[in-house]
């Protein structure tokens, strides 16, 4: 490696952040072209700059989120970036690269929880235990092959989003700004239908804004997946009214 | 736009909308101007969606790098030299100490203790650019060090935070 090429990798840093002027990052962008390494380390440390700006994280105002889904619902999406090989297979490979858009994210959010609940594994054990294992069962049912995905609003507040497998006969289901219980009370999911009414499990308490994702095993045809808001011990069955009902 | 696609776009907004919209304010500081940012960031990850490609990196990396991006241009299109004079004061506060309503978690946390793992010039150097949105050079004067120092700090910096943050290769 020459002195000037030298010089240009120190530039890695400053780039990563954005912290370098048009012409510095024109030239920086030439070099990373022809430099693998380099364009890997610049991923990786964006992976870093990635933490130092979820660390900011504040909810925007929710007309924001009107607004942009309004603004996207007129907005033309564009076809990935032409392969010459894929150029037959276009729309197939887009639906399918959207899809895997969506599921990276969830896939993340699914480390985050891993994360968060590692910190506390010196008095946690059993638990941490099941929530790793519960977070492969979440990656898997994301990353089946017949997933679909649905979401729905809350009565009394919040939005729900269900990824389901009708293979595995699993579903994934996380909740967004559900409205904050008296100490006592809980969220808890049921599954109910011609098989019978069951309880699936008490949602954890929402760390910021986000509940679950929690697993629902052994769905049958006709079930319906239910909310309701319940003493934090659990009931057998529902005791309040149901805040959110979808036929799977 | 197909049903599909927007319960897809819908649960994104859900994932990432927080931490777009943490670091677009941190470093645009203006709340109507942020949501501006916000607004056309998220448009531009709807727009842009088939172009991720998670061979070269995370879903959230390639949208927060998006979203610190288009917050520089921002501000170094918009702000003029004696708004930035005031921008100093406010990149400079310590992390913790930040009079926004950051939400308080564990995320958090652990980032503002690998950011006290580094040295003062590495930690300013971050701190100044990241979150202060000032180029290299910019840094270099504002500490009084030369270019090359800055900017070799900033990359040994963000090599001990990936490392002390455990992100993965």
């Amino acid at each position: 490696m020459s002195k000037r090429e030298r010089d240009e990798h120190t530039l890695a840093g400053p780039y990563a952040m954005d912290a370098i002027s048009g012409p510095d990052r024109a030239r920086f962008e030439r070099h990373l072209a022809g430099c693998g390494e380099c364009a890997r380390e610049v991923a990786s440390l964006r992976e870093a700059t990635s933490r130092l700006a979820a660390a900011t994280a504040i909810s925007p105002p929710p007309e924001l989120k009107e607004r942009v889904m309004a603004a996207a619902a007129a907005t033309r999406q564009q076809p990935p970036a032409a392969e010459p090989r894929a150029v037959g297979r276009r729309w197939h490979a887009r639906r399918r690269v959207r899809i895997r858009l969506v599921l990276a994210v969830a896939a993340a959010a699914v480390a985050v929880v891993a994360v968060l609940f590692g910190v506390n594994n010196g008095v946690m054990r059993d638990q941490l235990n099941h929530d790793q294992a519960s977070s492969q069962q979440v990656a898997a049912v994301l990353t089946a092959r017949d997933a679909t995905m649905k979401t729905g609003t809350v009565r009394g507040g919040g939005t729900v989003t269900i990824v389901m497998s009708h293979s595995m006969r699993q579903l994934v289901f996380t909740a967004a700004d559900l409205r904050g219980l008296p100490a006592a009370g809980r969220y808890e999911l049921w599954l109910a239908g011609p098989a019978g009414d069951r309880p699936v499990t008490m949602i954890p308490a929402s760390h910021h804004g986000m509940a679950g994702p929690v697993v629902a095993s052994g769905l049958r045809p006709g079930d319906h997946l239910v909310l309701t808001a319940e003493p934090s011990g659990g009931t057998s069955r529902p005791t309040t009214p149901i805040m959110f009902d979808v036929i799977l | 736009m197909a049903r599909g696609d927007a319960d897809a776009f819908d649960f994104l907004y859900d994932q990432v909308a927080a931490s777009v919209f943490g670091i677009v304010r941190r470093v645009v500081r203006d709340p109507a101007q942020s949501e501006e940012v916000t607004q056309d960031v998220l448009l531009e990850v709807w727009r842009n969606a088939a172009k991720f490609d998670a061979e070269r990196g995370s879903a959230t990396a390639w949208v927060t790098t998006l979203a610190h991006r288009r917050a520089v241009d921002r501000v170094r299109s918009v702000q003029k030299e004696a708004d930035r004079e005031r921008r100093i004061a406010t990149a400079v506060i310590p992390y913790d100490e930040v009079a926004e309503a950051v939400e308080a978690n564990l995320e958090r946390e652990r980032v503002r203790r690998c950011l006290g793992s580094l040295t003062e010039l590495q930690r300013e150097s971050v701190t100044l650019a990241y979150y202060g949105g000032y180029t290299y050079n910019q840094v270099a004067s504002l500490l009084g060090v030369p270019d090359g120092t800055v900017k070799t700090r900033m990359r040994d910096a963000l090599i001990r935070l990936r490392d002390c943050l455990g992100v993965s290769e």
